[in-house]
C-alpha cells in the first residue's frame, strides 16, 4: 500500500491528523492526545453532542486502514464524510453567526462535563444546508480547575470581530477574513471603532482591552512570564460567564443597516414573467430527475430558488455561490427554516476561491476542494462577459470544466436586464451571440436540451461533456 | 466587583495614552487575552493590570500635581 498522506489542511494540531482513504475521512489520535481523548470519551460527552447533532458522529476503526503512516497512532476514528467543506471566508454573515454561537454552546456543553476545547477555530465548524457542526473531535480535552479560556483571543479574531464588522459598519467579513485566513486581530478592529462603541462593556472587554492589554504586556517592564500567576486564575463560574455573555451578544448580532442588496428581492422584482419562470422550472426538474446529481453547484444562486426546485426534483445536495450579501443571508436563513440540503457561499465567480495558506495547500481552491457532478449556470455568463470583461469562449470553458454536465443561459443583447449592462459602456463584446454560445457549447461537449424561455430570446442549454 | 471597575475605568483613560508602535512578533499572541481573564477572573488579575500600567498612572498623577515624572 502507498503511504497514506495527512489531508493538507490538518498538518497544526500534533494531536492527529485527518486522513481521506477511498472516499472515507478518518482522525487519528495520536499518544500525546491519547489520555485526552479517553478522559472526553469517557465522560459520554461525544455521543450527548453528537445526538443533539452538534458533533460529527465518530467510530473507532482499526488502525490498519491508514496503512503505514508517519504517526504516533494510538486510535483511528472514522467521521462521516461532509457533502462540501467550506471556509469561513466563504459563508455568509448568518452562517458565520450561527458557527459561533454553536462553537459557544458546545464548550459551555463540554464545561458541564469537566472537559474544556483547545483552541477556537472557526475551520472546526461545517455545514449541512443551513445547520452547523462541529467536526474536530480532537480539540476537545480534559478541563484543569480554574484554567483559562485558551481559544478566547481565537474567537474573537475568527468569530466575533468579523460579526461586528458587518454588525457595527455594514462592511461583510470575507474579503479581509480571505486575505488572512485566520481572522481579523483585536488590534485592527479596534482601529475601526467610534467613541460610541465604546459605550458597549462587551466592546471594551473583548476589543479594547484586549488590544490595550496586548500592547502593554509588550511595553510594560514588568515581563508577564515573571508575573506570578493563581494557581487558579479564572474560576470555573467566571469562565462560563464569559461564554454565556459573549453567546447572548453574539446572538443580538444583525448586520447593520445598509438598506436591500441588489439581488435580495430579485426573485419578486426581475424581469419574467410567471409563465417564462415555470419553463425554467420546468427545465431544472427535467434536467435534475434524468441525471440525480450528488453534488450540485449553483453559480450565482441569488436566493435560491433553483436550487430549491433541483433539491424539490432530486438533487442529493446544493452549493450556491454568490457575491451578494443580502442574498446570501436569505438562502441561509431559507435552508435553517426549512431544512434544505443547501449550503449558499459568498464567491465572486470571476475571483473563486484560491489554494492558499501554507505552500498554498492548507486551504484548497473551489475547484481542487470537491467534485460536482452537476453545474447551473442560469443569468450568469451575461456578467462575466460583460460586467467582467471575460472573453465569452473563456467563460463557457470554465462552467464546462467545472462538472460533466449542467445547464448554461444565455441572456441575449435584447434581453432588458443586458440592455442594462450595456447602457453605459461601448458594446465590445462581439462574439457574445447566441450562435457563439451554442457552436463553441457544441465544440466542448454534447448538447442534450435547449430550450426558449422568454420572450427576449433567453436560451437555455443542458450540456454533457464527452 | 467594584475594584474591577474602577480598574476598568483607568484602563480606558489611559488607553488614550498613546503607545509606542512596536514589533509584536516575540510576543505570545495570547497575552492581552490573558491579562482580560485574569483581570475577570478576580482580584489577582486587578493587581496585574495595576503592574502593568503603574508607571503610567505614576507619571500622570506626579503630572498633575506640578512634579516631573523620574525618568526610570
Amino acid at each position: 500500500m502507498d503511504q497514506i498522506q495527512a489531508i493538507p489542511g490538518s498538518f497544526r494540531d500534533p494531536s492527529g491528523r485527518v486522513y481521506e482513504v477511498d472516499g472515507q475521512i478518518f482522525r487519528t489520535v495520536t499518544g500525546r492526545h491519547a489520555a485526552h481523548f479517553e478522559h472526553v470519551e469517557s465522560t459520554g460527552l461525544f455521543q450527548q453532542l453528537a445526538q443533539e447533532r452538534f458533533l460529527l458522529p465518530v467510530e473507532r476503526a482499526s488502525k490498519g486502514v491508514l496503512g503505514s503512516v508517519e504517526e504516533d497512532i494510538r486510535y483511528v476514528l472514522q467521521v462521516p464524510k461532509l457533502p462540501f467543506v467550506a471556509f469561513p471566508y466563504e459563508w455568509p454573515f448568518s452562517a458565520l453567526k450561527a458557527a459561533a454561537l454553536l462553537h459557544l454552546k458546545i464548550h459551555l456543553a463540554a464545561l458541564d462535563k469537566g472537559v474544556t476545547l483547545s483552541d477556537a477555530s472557526a475551520y472546526n465548524i461545517q455545514f449541512y444546508g443551513g445547520r452547523p457542526v462541529f467536526i474536530d473531535h480532537l480539540s476537545f480535552r480534559k478541563y484543569q480547575d480554574g484554567e483559562m479560556w485558551a481559544g478566547h483571543r481565537q474567537f474573537s479574531e475568527q468569530f466575533l470581530n468579523p460579526l461586528l464588522l458587518r454588525a457595527f459598519f455594514g462592511v461583510s467579513h470575507n474579503a479581509w477574513y480571505r486575505g488572512t485566513q485566520e481572522g481579523i486581530s483585536a488590534s485592527e478592529f479596534r482601529q475601526l471603532l467610534k467613541w460610541r462603541h465604546y459605550l458597549s462593556w462587551n466592546v471594551l472587554k473583548h476589543v479594547v482591552m484586549q488590544a490595550m492589554f496586548q500592547r502593554a504586556a509588550f511595553d510594560a517592564r514588568v515581563k508577564l512570564e515573571k508575573v506570578e500567576l493563581p494557581a487558579a486564575p479564572l474560576p470555573l463560574t467566571s469562565f462560563r460567564h464569559m461564554l454565556n455573555g459573549l453567546h447572548s451578544w453574539v446572538s443580538t448580532l444583525e448586520p447593520a443597516e445598509t438598506g436591500k442588496t441588489l439581488w435580495q428581492d430579485y426573485a419578486t422584482t426581475h424581469s419574467y414573467a410567471a409563465d417564462e419562470e415555470r419553463l425554467k422550472r420546468q427545465f431544472i426538474d427535467n434536467f435534475v430527475q434524468e441525471t440525480r446529481p450528488k453534488l450540485l453547484w449553483d453559480l450565482g444562486c441569488n436566493t435560491g430558488d433553483y436550487a430549491k426546485v433541483a433539491l424539490a426534483s432530486g438533487a442529493e445536495y446544493v452549493v450556491g455561490f454568490d457575491s451578494d450579501q443580502g442574498a446570501l443571508d436569505s438562502c441561509f436563513e431559507r435552508a435553517s427554516r426549512e431544512n434544505l440540503a443547501f449550503q449558499a457561499l459568498f464567491m465572486n465567480m470571476a475571483n473563486p476561491s484560491p489554494d492558499q495558506g501554507w505552500m498554498e495547500r492548507e486551504r484548497s481552491g473551489l475547484r481542487g476542494r470537491a467534485f460536482a457532478d452537476s453545474v447551473l449556470a442560469l443569468a450568469l455568463v451575461h456578467h462575466l462577459r460583460i460586467t467582467n470583461n471575460i472573453p465569452f469562449g473563456q467563460v463557457l470553458d470554465w462552467i464546462l470544466n467545472l462538472a460533466p454536465r449542467g445547464i448554461i443561459e444565455f441572456v441575449p443583447k435584447s434581453d432588458p436586464m443586458v440592455m442594462r449592462l450595456l447602457n453605459l459602456r461601448e458594446d465590445i463584446y462581439s462574439d457574445y451571440t447566441l450562435d457563439f454560445f451554442v457552436s463553441h457549447v457544441a465544440g466542448e461537449a454534447e448538447i442534450i436540451k435547449t430550450a426558449v424561455v422568454s420572450k427576449s430570446g433567453r436560451h437555455l442549454l443542458w450540456f454533457q461533456r464527452r | 466587583m467594584k475594584a474591577t471597575t474602577f480598574v476598568m475605568i483607568l484602563v480606558v483613560v489611559f488607553s488614550s495614552l498613546a503607545f509606542a508602535q512596536s514589533a509584536l512578533a516575540y510576543l505570545d499572541p495570547a497575552s492581552g487575552s490573558m491579562i482580560l481573564q485574569l483581570l475577570l477572573g478576580g482580584i489577582a488579575g486587578v493587581l496585574v493590570v495595576l503592574k502593568l500600567y503603574w508607571r503610567r498612572v505614576k507619571t500622570l498623577f506626579l503630572g498633575l500635581i506640578g512634579h516631573k515624572a523620574k525618568a526610570d
